[in-house]
């Protein structure tokens, strides 16, 4: 466990000395988050809640977004063609010692992207959860983990830099425009709501939003399901076609 | 003197082309064994087969009598690789690099001791991307040393490098070689093969031509130097 966390240290301080993270993982959904505010202060988005309340759980899947479909497949990725997974087997180390400090450093960073949006939008902007802080503590969480598998997906069944590069652009730019996390879903027209809804994302914002606004929500076993379904899925396929090189 | 590597009828094929063919060698405690041959020659391959990395179509290769596909922990806590690419993380320094694969193994050497053993120790803080070609081989060779090994696997470890600094790196070599480590490396470096190693091995399209002592294999050719006899056994011409 020790070395586990002297490699996961490491791991960590390179992951916030890129920057990349912080700026899309951290900054972005902040800044949206007080744009949001600015733009429409205490104007109600539905009955009964403000913007910031309707966007609050959206926001922090901003963070989620940029460590799953960013974070985990291109560093994996460009560990993998620059041969660097290869030098790491040729120790006795486990292969999920790798993979696990880069799912732990994508963690921290979904982690400081939540706890930046809750603290300016509680301490600065005077946000209150309707709903039980600790059920969405646990919606948070499970949407992190199935799109943490699907990023997880990404990096074993792309073999290079460049087809990463193109399926991260495929994936993370969707996930961020369409799933809610940047513009309410709400706002869809209907068609643009359908296609919405394929996104994994998309439930998982659902869910997070339901429950961060204390609002019932029919399907929500559907979508507990749904993801767990995820997770399992794409972690067992990952793992079958992890290769170091 | 016990053997530590042994190589049984390797062969491996890619995309039809056959790049390792029944391949057998073994290396004794203690010596320093070199694969030799031309770029492309399947030098590397037959490193990744033996170590595990690749799987073989035919044959077999163990370190230890072990085979170390199926035995990676015990066969790497006693084993130090310096891989042909030196590439690693973006931004990271000598020192973290040092820490962290310190953490992947189980007992270490003090890497200060290392860095310092390689003329590395003013470079601690600097970022490994922006060191010199034969800085950054150094760190390879001090890296694949961390876990004390008993063999190291040295792939093409001087090329790149200009003669002071491959002659810098022959004689950290030599001093491990007088400890007793068993070095396996390769090179197509003729100069770097008589000033280290004790035996040889000359492969051509992946096939075995002839392995031996420096001495038996310059006598067994019409040349006086190894590098003339190296290119006699791979069929090429011998410039007058």
């Amino acid at each position: 466990m020790k070395r586990f966390l002297k490699l996961y240290r490491i791991e960590q301080k390179l992951a916030l000395r890129s920057g990349d993270m912080l700026i899309f993982g951290v900054a972005m959904p902040v800044g949206i988050m007080i744009l949001i505010n600015m733009i429409a202060g205490s104007k109600q988005a539905t009955e009964g809640f403000t913007y910031l309340q309707s966007s609050f759980a959206s926001l922090i899947a901003v963070g989620i977004c940029a460590a799953a479909f960013m974070g985990i497949p291109l560093t994996i990725a460009e560990y993998r063609d620059k041969k660097i997974l290869k030098h790491f087997f040729a120790t006795p180390c486990s292969p999920l010692w790798i993979l696990g400090s880069d799912v732990l450093c994508a963690g921290v960073t979904a982690l400081l992207s939540a706890l930046s949006v809750a603290f300016v939008s509680i301490v600065f902007l005077g946000y209150e959860m309707r709903g039980n802080a600790l059920a969405f503590m646990g919606s948070w969480l499970l949407t992190l983990v199935s799109m943490f598998s699907i990023g997880l997906l990404m990096a074993s069944l792309c073999r290079t830099i460049k087809s990463v590069n193109a399926v991260t652009t495929l994936v993370y730019f969707p996930m961020l425009f369409l799933s809610g996390a940047t513009i309410p879903y709400e706002l869809f027209p209907s068609g643009l709501q359908k296609l919405a809804d394929v996104l994994p994302l998309t439930q998982g914002i659902k869910l997070m939003k339901a429950v961060s606004m204390g609002a019932a929500l029919e399907n929500v076993w559907e979508i507990v399901v749904l993801l767990l379904g995820i997770t399992a899925i794409c972690t067992g396929i990952s793992v079958k076609t992890f290769r170091w090189e | 003197m016990s053997t530590c590597i042994e190589v049984k009828d390797l062969t491996k094929s890619f995309n039809g082309r056959t790049v390792a063919d029944k391949i057998s060698f073994r290396v004794e405690k203690g010596e320093v064994f070199g694969l030799l041959g031309h770029n492309g020659a399947g030098k590397s391959t037959i490193i990744d087969l033996l170590l595990g990395l690749k799987k073989p179509d035919y044959g077999s290769g163990t370190i230890f009598g072990l085979d170390p596909s199926a035995n990676r922990k015990a066969v790497f806590k006693r084993v130090g690789v310096q891989l042909q690419s030196s590439n690693y993380q973006n931004n990271i320094r000598v020192d973290e690099l040092c820490r962290e694969m310190s953490a992947l193994h189980e007992k270490c050497e003090d890497y200060h001791k290392l860095i310092k053993f390689f003329s590395l120790e003013k470079l601690e803080k600097s970022k490994v991307n922006k060191l010199s070609g034969g800085e950054r081989q150094r760190l390879s060779v001090a890296l694949a040393l961390i876990n004390n090994p008993e063999i190291v696997f040295l792939d093409e470890l001087t090329t790149g490098l200009d003669a002071a600094a491959r002659r810098e790196v022959w004689g950290h070599l030599k001093d491990l070689k007088k400890k007793g480590t068993t070095i396996f490396l390769t090179t197509h470096y003729m100069e770097e093969a008589e000033s280290l190693c004790d035996r040889i091995f000359l492969i051509k399209d992946g096939r075995k031509v002839t392995e031996g002592t420096v001495k038996s294999i310059i006598e067994s050719s019409p040349y006086e130097n190894l590098e003339e006899a190296y290119l006699w056994y791979m069929g090429e011409e011998v410039a007058q």
